[in-house]
């Protein structure tokens, strides 16, 4: 039996979103997002505008969050909190 | 002209309709004028419709029937039937109000973003005695930074040595930098404006009060209230309701047109934004003067607070007891001499008094040093002391009295040959003794008497001073309608009194222990009132954990009171709590008014299609405008209030 020796190495992120002034967004930046492989949960928070991604950077990178996020047509930052 | 980008498109947009919209109206139908006109209109209904319609297929691709969809559908609708004009107004309308809203929303988040912003990035740390820049978040705990005048303080830390002036106002919204000398707490994010100072780490990165602060407010600012919730349930209904409608209502009556129209007006715009904007607007603003509040339902909570419950210690006083008054009851012994041997009990002493007695022992120059003492503390009561074979007693009126009636009337004279004391009955001395420490009480001062082998000596009155401003503060929530101010405090109802006579206070309960504070408050409760309870956050934890809202002051310094309390007072200053319900009035205020507008908007619209007269861009226009006017009112709150 051959053993796969995976390391999960999940880090969260914080992404800023400028411009998120419609509530029925939130979905369409959580589906683009979660889409990615690496990334296990995402979650917008309208209200703050802030968007929490728990991913395996190796596979999902920060800046490919970000291009997702733009591909759902919303610019946003790397937050340090 | 220069056209920011962003706005470049809705610009385009709106030239090409405007232009389109004059030329169909001014030239005869079937002319190359009105031929030429439509054709600028579908070009602004391309430019402007493209972006909404590959969100749309976006959002479908990810199984989503979003607003962008409802535009998209309803303007090749309008193209289809003719409608040439309305199809480029809905786009155009559309494309204007999604810029202007985007830029107008992030504006209410300002005050968090500004926090944010307010993060150090750099940090001078000490290592090997040799000073290195790094990144702050690369600075460890218990590492020694350097803080030079005009820089942020890049940690959470302790001041070693230096002094400086720090501006907190990032933290505490208090806008005069406070003085800091060795031994004071400093903040990251705050700034230097004087002096240098080094400082050991406390707290890094996400373990400062900044980053608590800003995950405070963020999560306060994401907690759906009730009235959110409500709107949040309406607008899911409401959407796809509307959509059932357009469709049965074309299929009924034909009627494509109204179809249509009522596609457009489906997008909850106003409704689902309504509250959002006023909460995060207030939270914020609130942050910004130093107020965290945990959420949008805490702040309409405060809003209706009707009773406000006080601790006394280190909330309307300073927390800081000092001696105010020595008398002597035996006609040998000085004031001096009281106090002489009241430090000398309370040496050995863990009491809260102790701290006292003994400053105003040293700085009356009679501190013993260097004697023995076994001291025995009887709770509640005070202290029993053992020196070179004599018993000095410190203790209130009433152990006073039992200490002295357990010795007989017969007396005992002291037997140190410095005293001299004429034997006499030991009745004479407690009488003036229980006199004196009774008028001390009615003085607001916790009377102290002061007994050696029994018989009365003297009688040191100590109290804490009343917060500079604190009957002002008292004054300005009857001002608010506050009906009810109550004083909650373990000392002495005599002493509590004349503090509360002081301040202005209506009532008092006095002489509780920590769960009677936590009974006290749930018995202000009963009779429906809003109540707010407001203390340091530590001690009164169980109390403050029992109010309708629980309010704890000079939380900077707690990260417990940071997290826990409904809403944090970040500078210890009384003045904030009226401050905070002013704010919190104003936001619920404002939220109200988003609510009342958006529903209104909502239903005369819907009226408005169905009687017919409201076509679909002015149905877009009102929408749109309906939007921003939510927003804009939402963005007064950001205005800082009076009496800040």
């Amino acid at each position: 039996m051959a053993t796969t020796v995976t390391t999960t190495t999940d880090t969260k992120t914080v992404l800023r979103a400028a411009g998120l002034s419609c509530p029925s967004c939130i979905a369409k930046i959580e589906k683009q997002v979660g889409r990615l492989v690496g990334v296990s949960s995402v979650q917008v928070k309208f209200n703050s505008g802030r968007i929490e991604i728990q991913h395996d950077p190796a596979k999902a990178s920060v800046d490919s969050l970000v291009k997702a996020v733009a591909d759902a047509g919303y610019r946003a930052e790397p937050s340090p909190f | 002209m220069r056209v920011p980008r962003g706005w470049r498109l809705p610009a385009g947009a709106a030239a090409l309709s405007a232009a389109g919209y004059a030329l169909v109206h001014l030239s005869t139908e079937g002319s190359l004028g009105a031929l030429v006109g439509t054709a600028l209109l579908l070009a602004a209904t391309v430019l402007a419709g493209r972006p909404i319609a590959v969100q749309a297929v976006r959002s479908l691709a990810v199984r989503i029937v979003g607003i962008d969809l409802l535009v998209t559908v309803a303007a090749i609708g309008a193209v289809v039937i003719g409608e040439f004009w309305e199809a480029a107004a809905v786009t155009t309308l559309f494309a204007i109000g999604k810029a202007l809203e985007g830029a107008t929303f992030d504006r209410t988040r300002s005050a968090l973003a500004d926090l944010v912003r307010s993060a150090p990035d750099k940090a001078v740390v000490v290592r090997d005695g040799r000073q290195v820049e790094v990144p702050a978040s690369q600075v460890r705990v218990g590492e020694t930074v350097v803080v030079m005048h005009g820089e942020k303080v890049p940690v959470d830390g302790v001041v070693l040595s230096g002094t400086g002036a720090v501006d907190e106002s990032s933290i505490t919204g208090e806008s005069v930098p406070a003085e800091k000398t060795g031994g004071e707490n400093v903040y990251a994010g705050t700034i230097a404006v004087s002096g240098l100072l080094r400082v050991r780490v406390t707290g890094v990165g996400a373990d400062t009060t900044l980053a608590r602060i800003v995950h405070r407010v963020e999560e306060a600012q994401d907690a759906k209230g009730r009235t959110q919730r409500f709107m949040d349930r309406f607008a899911k209904v409401y959407t796809p309701a509307i959509m059932a409608l357009s469709l049965g209502a074309g299929l009924v009556t034909g009627n494509v047109e109204l179809a249509l129209t009522l596609l457009v007006i489906g997008c909850p715009g106003a409704l689902v934004i309504s509250v959002p904007v006023s909460v995060v607007a207030g939270i914020g603003r609130a942050a910004r003067d130093g107020v965290l509040v945990k959420g949008g339902e805490t702040l309409e909570s405060l809003a209706r607070v009707k009773v406000v419950a006080l601790d006394k210690t280190g909330t309307i006083t300073r927390g800081r007891p000092k001696v105010q008054q020595v008398e002597s009851v035996d006609d040998t012994a000085s004031a001096a001499d009281v106090l002489r041997y009241a430090a000398l009990a309370e040496s050995g002493s863990s009491h809260p008094l102790a701290r006292p007695v003994l400053d105003a022992a040293e700085e009356a120059g009679v501190l013993p040093t260097g004697v023995e003492v076994t001291a025995e503390t009887v709770p509640g009561k005070g202290i029993v002391a053992r020196w070179k074979g004599r018993e000095i007693v410190v203790g209130s009126p009433r152990f006073a009295a039992e200490v002295a009636s357990g010795v007989g009337s017969a007396g005992r004279s002291h037997s140190d040959p410095s005293e001299q004391a004429p034997a006499g009955p030991s009745d004479q001395a407690l009488a003036r003794a229980t006199s004196v420490a009774t008028q001390m009480a009615e003085n607001g001062r916790t009377p102290l008497v002061v007994l050696v082998d029994g018989r009365p000596l003297g009688v040191i009155g100590v109290a804490d001073q009343v917060r500079r401003g604190a009957a002002d503060v008292i004054a300005a929530l009857h001002d608010l309608g506050i009906q009810r101010v109550t004083m909650l405090t373990g000392d002495a109802e005599p002493v509590a009194k004349a503090v509360a006579r002081e301040v202005g206070i209506d009532d008092v309960n006095a002489g509780l222990l920590p769960d009677d504070k936590l009974a006290a408050v749930a018995a202000l409760r009963e009779d429906g009132r809003a109540v707010a309870m407001v203390g340091d956050g530590v001690n009164d934890a169980p109390a403050i954990a029992t109010a309708d809202v629980g309010i704890a002051m000079g939380a900077a310094g707690s990260a417990v009171a940071v997290e826990t309390a409904d809403v944090a007072l970040m500078a210890d200053d009384l003045a904030r709590l009226p401050h905070a319900i002013r704010l919190a009035r104003r936001t619920a205020a404002n939220l109200r008014q988003n609510v009342v507008f958006a529903v209104a908007t909502v239903v005369l619209l819907l009226v408005g299609v169905i009687l017919g007269g409201v076509t679909m861009s002015l149905g877009m226009l009102v929408h749109e405008a309906s939007v921003l006017i939510v927003v804009a009112n939402g963005m007064r709150l950001l205005r800082p209030v009076a009496g800040a």
